[in-house]
């Protein structure tokens, strides 16, 4: 069975994280989003994927090449319609030839692999559901045994009638197609609206359950899926790394080729080292932590629970944990990240965020002795001056100076 | 330029292997291509002119063979009809013959095979037909109408190779031996492989996926290619051995992917080459591996087309980083000139490491007692081997002919060139070289950025428009950005057929100014300061003679606007890095302009992507 992977959107939602990429390019636990999406269809047995790319298109070809990399046959699709995800769709269906039902996937959010082949076995249409903490974030599903009954989008929280969403992963009968057209004919823009139109023509569609569903929604979902993937990653060494025998090395790590690890540095797994990168002395890193590739860790820096994009510098001293670092971020000494519970508006109302150290986006620069509150959120190219304290949410390109907000 | 390949051992798919080979290869020329398969019965020779597309078709109902050879030109001798295409045969159709370069002696050769044989029988108008003939002559003299065997192949092959002069690289195959393929090499590239069967080409990328190590024979080396091993000998007629390397690059990287071109996949893939290029080098530990033998007092930098702009940036670096007086050359131009002066260092750069005229001027310089140092993209190249060091600019598979990613590697490693004199020179300190690391490492993050930014795709498509029915074009700049005007300017004609110039804003007012007329479209990519506000001057003054001006500028540069009728900006980066920025503005406005006028940017019309001819 073929399948169409959707990665045409920004994920806008993550700020300045996605101003040189869109969200599936976001490289987790090691690699893009969309790759791990992608390894779980070779591994459900599926040959060939139509990729629907828009924004930023550029770095998923560059990445994905003709998909030897994830052990699938690759196309490609550049999204022409500006119908959102349903325009999407329809895209890469009139570029492929059919015969049967196709699957349906966001780049953006990794589904099993066996729940991908219970999809494939299903024989019918079906919607893969999973339950979800936050259901007024997502369409929200109503059952009646394993048939779909009703999706409520983005309910309001009193409103919403149970836990259980749609991951948006679909097997969608070649005859859906119409329906996609008369949909976006009237102006609605989504795969749920399409659905939602479908059940109403009382179409029948099943639900088929996962409870390994992760996605990302605002930046600080980048901190959980990182620490659920990074089970995935095995340890492994590149005989290419550099790795000091004073360097204690305990747990699942991952250290690839080019990379200095400098004596004293203790890295405790799950962690996930990218290319190329140069950490320490005397640094610490530990689980789960991914580091991108061409990142620099000073001395005495500590790492915890956080996720690194590429090219970042860490000065000496720093402390960082449950963060995320865009790339390019320059991060100069002494810098302390402060962790703790953070209320954060969603797209429908407020969302609570257990613990949450610092976001940035592009290109920051943060200098020498930053303190920054827990649930600090800045976009691209911010410059904060030295020992400034920062809090809640700043726009690209602001300058922050001494005192903070 | 021109393309050999030859494989010889399993029958299975031999003449859709050929026919992979050549497609991997046809940016080395595409003017005509051409099959032989040899069976045991005799020869069959399938050619057809123009791009190989139309050989597919001739090639559908070919028979496969154990042994055959294959070949796509660039023409040197004679139109590219099919009747020149290669491979090319004696009249008895005993030989067949593909060739890559130039037979110098054709002429009197001609002369004595018409003499001899009182008439004229030649069916082309090229060099290698007549080697085709002396090969067949010999092989008669040899042994007469009978099969030869190895000993007498050898013999008459050998027989043959003495009475030719110049360049070539050559592979011939002779009825009834389908089973071995002869080879010679005299200076240009030819490469051979085992796999399971024997592999012959004249580009690395050709062999990629087919072989996993190569063996890169030496110049004057020519023996038998069987399906399990090689028979070579050196120019004395010594028997040699020759050592195989591992290929430095994977299928995937030669191949387009989801991309419609490889241009526009080489412009993007940019970033990746900066990282990898720059990765691990820019320490004061790391820019000892860039072997300088002394501290010399002159810099001579030798390249032809692009690599010669990226040598311009590299004398700016050099000069201004380490104070040493630098003269950049075209390397044809060099080869002929004058010695090299008091202790200097040679420089030479080429992607394809193939260039024939910048070897020889390296050779040349070689053998005037320069030390030579390279910066090359294929580390396994001539160049490469022949100089006494080597600057690998990782860039991957260049497969474009118009050269993009290569060009940014070249300007990088003329930059660690240039750090080195530096340190040399005691010019660049410590916290100096940590600027610039820091900087570096924030590069391609900031190339990203641009790539993916919608002011820039808004600007490309109002600038491009401006080009519509133009034929002539300008781009200016000046001090560090000059290079990029000419590199610009290259660009643009290579691919778009515009005719286009670039000048160093300063040159203007001495005559180019005369060229401009209502419309003519003129790209200025700014610099930095005092420089800035010149160019800004020199914008207005095309501008008032009624020129469209684009102006690519630095992020934040808030007058740029005030002076261009389209203005592009670029983030800013380090000074040293900020030309690279703005060059990847021209490739990808040349790129478009060039898709407005339905041009092949991967293959323009002329030209090849590795220039092994003089």
């Amino acid at each position: 069975m073929k399948a169409i992977v959707l990665a045409a959107g920004r994920g806008s939602r993550l700020g300045g994280l996605t101003d040189s990429r869109s969200k599936v390019m976001l490289p987790v636990a090691g690699r893009p989003i969309i790759e791990w999406m992608l390894s779980e269809l070779a591994d459900a047995g599926v040959k060939e994927a139509t990729i629907v790319h828009g924004y930023a298109g550029s770095r998923i070809l560059t990445n994905l090449g003709s998909g030897k990399g994830v052990g699938l046959k690759l196309k490609f699709v550049e999204q022409t319609s500006p119908h959102g995800s349903l325009g999407a769709a329809l895209d890469a269906l009139s570029a492929m030839s059919l015969d049967e039902d196709v699957l349906i996937f966001n780049g953006d959010n990794i589904v099993s692999s066996s729940a991908i082949k219970r999809l494939i076995q299903s024989e019918s249409a079906s919607l893969l559901v999973a339950e979800h903490e936050n259901p007024q974030e997502y369409g929200v599903v109503t059952l009646n045994g394993d048939v779909i009954e009703e999706i409520q989008e983005k309910p309001a929280l009193h409103e919403a009638v149970g836990r259980v969403v749609s991951t948006g992963a679909l097997r969608c009968p070649v005859l859906w197609r119409e329906t996609f057209e008369k949909t976006v004919k009237t102006g609605l823009t989504g795969i749920p609206d399409a659905i939602r139109n479908l059940l109403e023509e009382d179409v029948e569609i099943k639900a088929i359950r996962t409870d390994t569903w992760v996605d990302v929604d605002h930046p600080w979902d980048l901190i959980d899926m990182n620490t659920i993937l990074l089970h995935r990653v095995n340890s492994s060494i590149s005989p290419a790394a550099e790795i000091h025998p004073s360097a204690v090395l305990s747990g699942n790590v991952h250290i690839s080729e080019g990379c200095i690890i400098r004596p004293g540095t203790v890295i405790e797994g799950p962690v996930h080292i990218g290319p190329n990168c140069d950490i320490g002395p005397m640094a610490v890193v530990t689980g789960s932590t991914t580091i991108a590739a061409g990142t620099r860790i000073g001395p005495f820096c500590r790492i915890r629970s956080s996720f690194l994009m590429e090219d970042v510098q860490v000065d000496s001293g720093s402390w960082l944990q449950r963060s995320v670092i865009g790339p390019a971020t320059v991060l100069r000494s002494h810098i302390n990240v402060d962790v703790g519970e953070t209320q954060k508006i969603g797209t429908s109302g407020e969302i609570h965020v257990r613990r949450l150290g610092l976001v940035t986006g592009e290109a920051c620069t943060l200098g020498h002795g930053v303190v920054t509150a827990p649930g600090t959120i800045l976009g691209s190219q911010v410059v904060v001056e030295r020992r400034s304290r920062v809090s809640g949410e700043h726009p690209s390109g602001a300058e922050i100076s001494s005192g903070g907000v | 330029m021109c393309g050999i390949i030859g494989i010889t051992g399993d029958k299975e798919g031999m003449v859709s292997r050929l026919m992979a080979g050549l497609t991997k290869m046809e940016y080395r020329g595409y003017d005509s291509a051409g099959v032989c398969i040899s069976h045991p019965e005799g020869l069959d020779v399938k050619r057809s002119e123009g791009v190989l597309d139309n050989l597919k078709e001739t090639v559908t109902d070919m028979k496969d063979g154990t042994c055959g050879i294959a070949h796509t030109r660039w023409a040197t001798h004679g139109p590219p009809t099919e009747e020149n295409a290669h491979p090319h045969c004696d009249p008895q159709f005993r030989v067949a013959v593909v060739h890559n370069g130039i037979i110098e002696n054709e002429v009197q050769l001609r002369q004595i095979l018409i003499e001899a044989t009182h008439n004229d029988c030649f069916q082309s108008e090229t060099d290698t037909e007549l080697v085709a003939h002396v090969l067949a002559q010999e092989l008669d003299a040899e042994c007469g109408d009978v099969v030869p065997d190895d000993e007498q192949l050898l013999a008459a092959w050998r027989r043959s190779l003495d009475r030719f002069d110049g360049s070539f690289s050559l592979a011939a195959v002779v009825k009834g031996r389908s089973d071995v393929i002869l080879v010679a090499r005299s200076f240009s590239p030819l490469i051979l492989a085992h796999n399971g069967a024997g592999f012959l080409a004249s580009d690395v990328s050709c062999l990629v996926g087919m072989a996993k190590e190569v063996c890169f024979i030496e110049d004057g080396d020519w023996g038998l290619l069987h399906k399990d091993r090689m028979e070579l000998f050196d120019s004395e007629g010594n028997p040699v051995s020759r050592e195989s390397t591992k290929l430095q690059w994977n299928e995937e990287d030669a191949e387009l992917g989801g991309w419609p071109t490889f241009m526009l996949k080489e412009i993007n893939e940019q970033p990746a080459v900066v990282r990898a290029c720059l990765q691990g080098r820019l320490t004061r530990e790391a820019l000892r591996g860039v072997k300088i033998p002394y501290k010399p007092d002159l810099v001579r930098i030798i390249a032809c087309g692009t690599a010669f702009h990226a040598g311009m940036m590299a004398r700016h670096y050099i000069e201004e980083l380490s104070g040493i007086p630098c003269i950049v050359d075209h390397a044809h131009e060099f080869r002929y000139g004058t010695p090299a002066g008091p202790k200097a260092l040679v420089l030479g750069v080429s992607q394809s490491g193939e260039t024939a005229d910048t070897l020889a001027g390296l050779m040349t310089a070689q053998e005037r007692g320069y030390p030579t140092l390279s910066i090359v993209n294929v580390e396994t190249s001539t160049i490469a081997r022949q100089s006494d060091a080597i600057l690998g600019i990782r860039a991957g598979p260049e497969i474009g002919v118009a050269s993009t990613k290569a060009f940014t590697g070249q300007v990088l490693g003329g930059l660690l060139v240039a750090l080195r004199l530096g340190r040399l020179t005691n010019k660049v300190h410590t916290e100096e070289l940590a600027v610039i690391s820091n900087a570096a490492r924030r590069f391609p993050n900031a190339m990203e950025r641009l790539l993916a930014s919608t002011q820039l795709e808004q600007g490309l498509k109002r600038a491009r428009r401006l080009f519509h029915d133009k034929n002539h074009a300008f781009f200016l700049g000046r001090n560090s950005s000059y290079p990029i005007a000419l590199e610009g300017a290259l660009k643009l004609k290579e691919i778009s057929y515009i005719h286009a110039e670039g000048y160093a804003g300063g040159e203007l007012k001495h005559g180019p100014l005369a060229l401009i007329e209502d419309g003519t479209p003129v790209v200025v990519i700014s610099s930095e300061g005092i420089i800035q506000q010149k160019l800004f001057g020199n914008a207005r003054e095309v501008s008032a003679r009624g020129a469209r001006v684009i102006m690519i500028a630095v992020e934040g540069d808030e007058e740029a606007a005030a002076h261009a009728d389209v203005v592009i900006t670029v983030p800013k980066t380090h000074p040293l890095l900020q030309p690279i920025m703005h060059n990847v503005v021209c490739q990808l406005l040349s790129y478009y302009v060039a898709m407005d006028r339905d041009c092949n940017v991967d293959r323009p019309r002329n030209l090849a992507k590795s220039v092994t001819v003089e």
